[in-house]
């Protein structure tokens, strides 16, 4: 090497000069062989059972967060609009559009959504903020999985179901935070 | 393996013989013959698991992200069309399984070190260097170094290539390569290199 090469050169030529090809310790063709032998599974089983699992755990943690958040607001007041919230099941047919009032609802709930979660405890709003991170890449999954499988009925329950855990979830965070800005009994 | 460097493709280095061969075991691969498929895997598995292996710094990931790049380009041979190379092909698709695997592992988090980024290069060496720990200072760049300086460095992409492979900005990498030699300048003089 040249004295007065810089280090940055010396350093490039050392990289350079390293070995490009290494032999894996153990052969790996058998795996691979066995893995390309196997038929390919069919893309929307594997999407329905990451969509099924999904649901589950949206399930199960919607549930805690809903015991958590009633345990905090021990003298609630029912919310009090909660019963004039209507949605129509969406309608599945090539586009999978949802009902107008299904769509109200779930605006309005967005637009006040953030205002609410500002004013829970922090744990809860994480809790909250998971569970819709959740259900909302659930959405995405299984709406991508209708686009392989259009006519696939129990995705298209599927997805009605999550739309309803996100319905239902926002509208559990609106009611609490209604009882907190309407008690009286402190 | 006898090898001759192309030139044009940093790392594709096969005979004349040699790729002509592996073109017939592409098209026979395509159709699914696992024998041919096989044989485009001895002729190129030492590469891609190099490659996986200094992008990872861990047997057991490259070893894994090698049996998944195979089992990607046996599943998408159908949409190689012969605009680059073969092995270029095969490695953007190792590279796709390293940082696949990398988003999801954890592990990388356990690969934390202390070195700082903060001193500059050396200017010059007045020996003829010390680099026999070089192998050993790339594996603990930080990832995204790392990443760069192997396939920049070590493999001889470019960095628009390196940066198209990377999903990154060619002005990234650039500067992670930049980042990469100070590091290693920094691990070098450490092992008792001296400028």
């Amino acid at each position: 090497m040249n004295e007065n090469q810089s280090f940055d050169e010396k350093l490039m030529q050392a990289a350079g000069a390293l070995e490009t090809e290494i032999a894996p310790e153990r052969d790996l063709w058998p795996d691979i062989e066995s893995a390309i032998a196997r038929p390919p599974r069919r893309r929307w089983n594997i999407v329905l059972a990451q969509a099924a699992a999904v649901l589950l755990l949206i399930g199960a943690s919607s549930g805690l967060t809903y015991l958590a958040m009633n345990a905090r607001t021990p003298s609630a007041t029912p919310p009090a609009d909660n019963t004039a919230l209507h949605y129509e099941q969406a309608s599945f047919g090539d586009q999978y559009m949802l009902g107008p009032d299904y769509e109200d609802a779930r605006s309005r709930l967005k637009g006040q959504l953030d205002e609410h979660l500002q004013r829970m405890s922090p744990e809860a709003r994480v809790d909250v903020e998971k569970n819709l991170e959740a259900i909302r890449a659930a959405i995405e999954e299984i709406s991508r999985a209708l686009a392989y499988d259009p006519d696939n009925a129990l995705l298209q329950e599927l997805l009605l179901s999550t739309y309803r855990e996100e319905l239902s979830l926002m509208m559990k965070v609106d009611s609490v935070a209604n009882v907190v800005m309407t008690r009286t009994d402190i | 393996m006898a090898t001759t460097a192309t030139g044009s493709d940093p790392v594709v280095a096969v005979t004349e013989q040699g790729l002509a061969d592996e073109i017939g075991w592409v098209e026979r691969a395509r159709q699914a013959d696992t024998s041919a498929f096989e044989s485009l895997y001895r002729l190129h598995v030492d590469k891609v698991y190099g490659l996986c292996l200094r992008m990872t710094g861990n047997v057991s990931e490259a070893e894994d992200c090698t049996q998944e790049a195979f089992i990607q380009a046996w599943t998408k041979l159908s949409k190689f069309r012969g605009d680059s190379a073969f092995s270029t092909w095969l490695h953007r698709i190792a590279v796709n399984s390293v940082l696949g695997r990398m988003r999801k592992s954890r592990r990388e988090q356990d690969r934390i070190q202390a070195v700082t980024d903060i001193s500059p290069a050396p200017e010059t060496m007045v020996d003829t260097g010390n680099f026999e720990d070089l192998q050993n200072a790339v594996d603990e760049l930080p990832q995204g170094a790392r990443h760069v300086f192997v396939l920049h460095a070590v493999y001889g992409y470019s960095h628009d290539e390196t940066s198209d492979m990377l999903g990154i900005a060619a002005g990234t990498s650039k500067a992670q390569l930049h980042r990469a030699k100070r590091l290693l300048a920094q691990q070098l003089k450490k092992s008792g290199y001296e400028s």
